[in-house]
């Protein structure tokens, strides 16, 4: 009997690792949210001279724990003139979305495990940035679903400005990356950061054009997950809370989960394409040490995030369009051309 | 991973590759039907969703990775959430059409797709025009790269000419769309 599941798990290790790696990413995501609200909370209470939740808990760590029973037992209210298929079907596929398009994400570099050569992703696709693209690209549907199926002007007004934002950003965020793509030569996402590990070529961040790149992708980043200054979807002052206003309890959460792990995938985004991934340079080569440093450069760049939530105003809608078709769009098209031409010559 | 029950021994990744094949190809037919039967448009348009990503599913499966994420940035993305976004603009109602005419639609539609079943049962296995490219090669340099490969030089004219029509295409939108426009007076005091 013993021998019969030795040999089943020799013989398919890969299938096994799978599901085992499909899970922990799946349960780590979701468990890094009620984190990262927390982390939210607290620094913006610094950022404006307040406490911040510090009353549950040492350092208020208590607070996501209680915050998220609160959530799962409230009352969960549909109105009458909701559609109530799509009204359940678009949270769902927010957080879906959001989590499959963690999958593609190489956290570190290969190592030996038992003798098995793995390493820390749950799918390492030949063209695996345009797989994060095509899948973060779907997470649009929840946020229109939403608006569509509460059957209220102010969703609708929301889902809408999502869609017609998501659009124009996607844009600037595909031509940022296009640069870093020509730079490399590769579509896969470890060859983008192997490419980044000795000195000549290290940090693409370092490279002129690649530098202008950095930004775009960066704003064209903070547009696409809905963060302020670009969080016109739920912009409070005019659409009340946009695409989600009818939402209560687990369904609302669920918006926010989504969210911020769309803002992870995004600081592990910008981590691969720009700051060498999980090369720290001077720290000894070894997986565990490469996925710390992977793991505090996205944390930095989640701190980034959340302070430039805290800074910035929101702008005004029609300037949120200017700003991406007449100015970022041109720029990254220029850039592409200049990188291009660097690469050749 | 072989199964041997005695009289009857099968490879489980083969029986478990194939009826994910069919059942998402499945799904992928049921929601092409969806698409012609369902009176409310939105709805329509979420089927034509799924149906999308059901041949993105497919294209993946067969082992075409590039085109699978194609498939989903350009068609699932970006096409089809102009079509939402256009309902939604206009207000999705549900219309009430002739039930003639889906009739008529959706058996000539499970005819089609009964008749290529027959056809595909005659013929047996498709086998892939490979060119150039044999699977190892694949496999070596990679799905992107050999899809460039052969465009860029093979095809490098048609390719060339298909740009130039939609350049022409994008110029024309912008005239179609800006010059008609007035923009409104400004009353003079």
């Amino acid at each position: 009997m013993i021998d019969g599941i030795f040999q089943f798990i020799d013989e398919n290790t890969y299938l096994l690792l799978g599901i085992i790696k499909a899970v922990v990413i799946a349960s780590a995501l979701l468990g890094v949210v009620p984190l990262l609200v927390w982390l939210e909370r607290r620094l913006m209470g610094r950022f404006q001279v307040r406490l911040g939740p510090n009353r549950v808990g040492p350092y208020g760590l208590g607070q996501p724990i209680s915050d998220s029973i609160k959530l799962l037992f409230k009352e969960s209210i549909i109105q009458n003139s909701a559609d109530k298929f799509l009204f359940h079907l678009a949270p769902v596929v927010v957080v879906f979305t959001a989590i499959v398009s963690f999958a593609m994400i190489p956290m570190t570099g290969h190592f030996e495990f038992f003798d098995v050569k793995m390493g820390l992703w749950a799918a390492n696709v030949n063209s695996g940035i345009l797989f994060v693209f095509a899948i973060s690209g779907m997470g649009i549907y929840g946020m229109v679903l939403a608006g569509l199926s509460s059957n209220n002007k102010y969703s609708l007004m929301g889902g809408l400005r999502s869609s017609a934002q998501m659009i124009s950003y996607e844009l600037t965020l595909g031509l940022a990356a296009l640069c870093v793509i020509v730079h490399t030569g590769s579509l896969n996402l470890v060859d983008m950061v192997e490419r980044q590990s000795s000195w000549p070529n290290a940090l693409n961040i370092l490279n002129p054009p690649l530098m202008i790149a950095f930004v775009l992708f960066f704003i064209a980043g903070i547009a696409e997950t809905n963060r302020a200054p670009f969080d016109l979807p739920e912009a409070e002052q005019e659409l009340v809370a946009g695409f989600h206003t009818e939402y209560t309890g687990m369904k609302f959460a669920m918006f926010f989960m989504g969210e911020y792990i769309n803002m992870v995938t995004m600081s592990a985004l910008i981590t691969i394409l720009f700051l060498g991934g999980w090369n720290s340079y001077i720290l000894p080569d070894w997986a565990v040490v490469g996925f710390f440093v992977f793991a505090f450069k996205v944390s930095a760049l989640l701190c980034v995030f959340i302070w430039l939530r805290s800074t910035f105003p929101r702008i005004r809608y029609d300037r949120l369009m200017t700003f991406g078709w007449k100015f970022l769009v041109p720029i990254a098209i220029i850039n592409l051309f200049l990188g291009a031409a660097i690469r050749v010559i | 991973m072989l199964i041997d029950l005695g009289w009857f021994s099968f490879d489980l990744f083969q029986i478990t590759y194939d009826g994910v094949l069919l059942a998402v190809g499945g799904t992928a037919i049921l929601a092409a039907l969806g698409v012609v039967l369902c009176s409310s448009p939105i709805y329509s348009a979420l089927y034509l969703i799924g149906h999308m990503i059901c041949l993105a599913i497919l294209f993946l499966m067969y082992g075409a990775e590039f085109i699978a994420a194609v498939q989903l940035i350009v068609y699932a993305g970006a096409v089809m959430i102009l079509f939402l976004f256009i309902i939604a603009l206009l207000g999705g109602k549900k219309e009430s059409q002739s039930f003639d005419f889906h009739k008529f639609m959706a058996l000539s539609f499970i005819g089609t797709v009964l008749a290529e079943l027959a056809l595909s049962a005659r013929v047996g296995p498709t086998r892939p025009v490979t060119g150039i490219f044999d699977e190892k090669l694949i496999a070596d340099v990679g799905n992107a790269k050999a899809i460039g490969l052969e465009l860029y030089s093979k095809h490098l004219i048609p390719f060339e000419l298909a740009s130039c029509l939609l350049l022409v295409a994008g110029v024309g939108i912008i005239c179609l769309s800006k010059f008609t426009y007035k923009p409104p007076q400004r009353r003079s005091n």
